[in-house]
């Protein structure tokens, strides 16, 4: 500094600003792409099961006579060839029959001697993702996704600060902050307000 | 806190961390609220003498034979008599019920709901439930209009 130049006084702000966006912002990197995964994966459920995928496979076999449950599944674990007697057995109706293996169940129809052999399998990290982000655990989890959320808005808030200047808020980021404000309002608008 | 102390903190705190769930894995997993130790009812009495236990709160147990794929929203419980099963519905994020649970065991409370159907709400879920089982459906077989019964439900253990 030159002996002209008058010391630089006050709190920098703007430097503290930015240390703190910066390590929030790499505290909440891993959760921000699990929510953000996870958000798409559960924002789609009604074309999706983003939490398991269930193998279905359609077999065919020798229709069985409808009596005693415990005949008709051991006529249905020989003739569908099954690995040994199910854990449990259910009929929801005299001719079907449900059976309960670990991980994977078989639904016939004893006198159609059509089966459904079904197996959800976890979707790989989608699964503990959605988990997570749909606050299934609750108890402490609660309180960690709300802490979560307040980091975010000190993220959302803090980078609103970070550049000064054409750059910062006052210059081209204003218009960037109008835009982003602009799609919620404008689908509020559109389909709740004035529909 | 010296280095022996804090080895002897972090072995007691794997221990405990490993003995609890082996302790209370033979209890079975609790979803939802913690049972409240009422009597069970049968599910065959429970759907024999609706009437009489509408709106109150019943406990019953059964073999776990359906689960909701999608949300996990609902369970479907085996009642002590063939061909029967009564639906344990929770609220979409209150409960998560895994598929893995089926085929396993459940205690279960909640409140006992009567639903009455419109012809046409019957005649939609007496094709969805022929849809299921495989069956070809007809219409002209559902003349009248039907009751649900669900149980709103609570909490459950289940192992």
């Amino acid at each position: 500094m030159s002996e002209n130049e008058t010391p630089r006084r006050g709190f920098r702000w703007r430097r503290l600003n930015n240390a703190l966006h910066r390590d929030l912002g790499y505290l909440c990197v891993a959760l921000t792409l699990i929510y953000a995964v996870s958000g798409v994966a559960v924002n789609h459920v009604d074309q999706w099961n983003p939490n398991y995928k269930i193998e279905r496979v359609e077999r065919a076999f020798d229709p069985i006579e409808v009596g005693e449950r415990d005949v008709m599944v051991a006529a249905l674990v020989e003739r569908l060839d099954l690995p040994g007697p199910p854990n449990e057995s259910f009929r929801p109706a005299p001719e079907i029959v449900h059976l309960f293996y670990d991980g994977w169940t078989v639904q016939a129809n004893a006198t159609l001697g059509t089966a459904v052999v079904e197996e959800p399998r976890d979707r790989l990290i989608l699964r503990d993702a959605n988990y997570l982000h749909l606050n299934h655990p609750k108890g402490w989890w609660t309180w960690v996704a709300d802490a979560y959320a307040v980091l975010l808005f000190f993220l959302g808030v803090t980078g609103l600060f970070v550049l000064k200047g054409r750059q910062g808020l006052a210059g081209r980021g204003k218009w960037f902050v109008a835009a982003g404000l602009l799609v919620p309002l404008g689908f509020l608008a559109v389909l709740r307000w004035f529909a | 806190m010296t280095f022996r102390a804090a080895s002897r903190l972090l072995v007691a705190s794997l221990a405990f961390l490993l003995i609890v769930p082996v302790a209370t894995a033979g209890k079975g997993k609790v979803y939802g609220k913690k049972l409240s130790g009422k009597d069970t009812i049968k599910i065959s009495e429970l759907l024999a003498n609706a009437d009489q236990y509408v709106d109150k709160t019943v406990r019953v147990k059964g073999l776990i034979v359906g689960v909701c794929a999608k949300r996990g929203c609902w369970m479907e419980i085996a009642s002590d008599k063939e061909f029967e099963s009564i639906r344990f519905k929770v609220k979409d994020g209150v409960i998560v019920f895994p598929m893995e649970v089926q085929g396993k065991h459940a205690v279960a409370e909640g409140i006992f709901r009567k639903y009455d159907l419109s012809l046409d709400e019957t005649r939609a879920m007496t094709e969805h439930l022929c849809t299921k089982r495989g069956e070809n459906y007809d219409p002209t077989s559902v003349t009248e209009p039907g009751v649900y019964y669900q149980i709103e439900g609570l909490g459950a253990r289940i192992k």
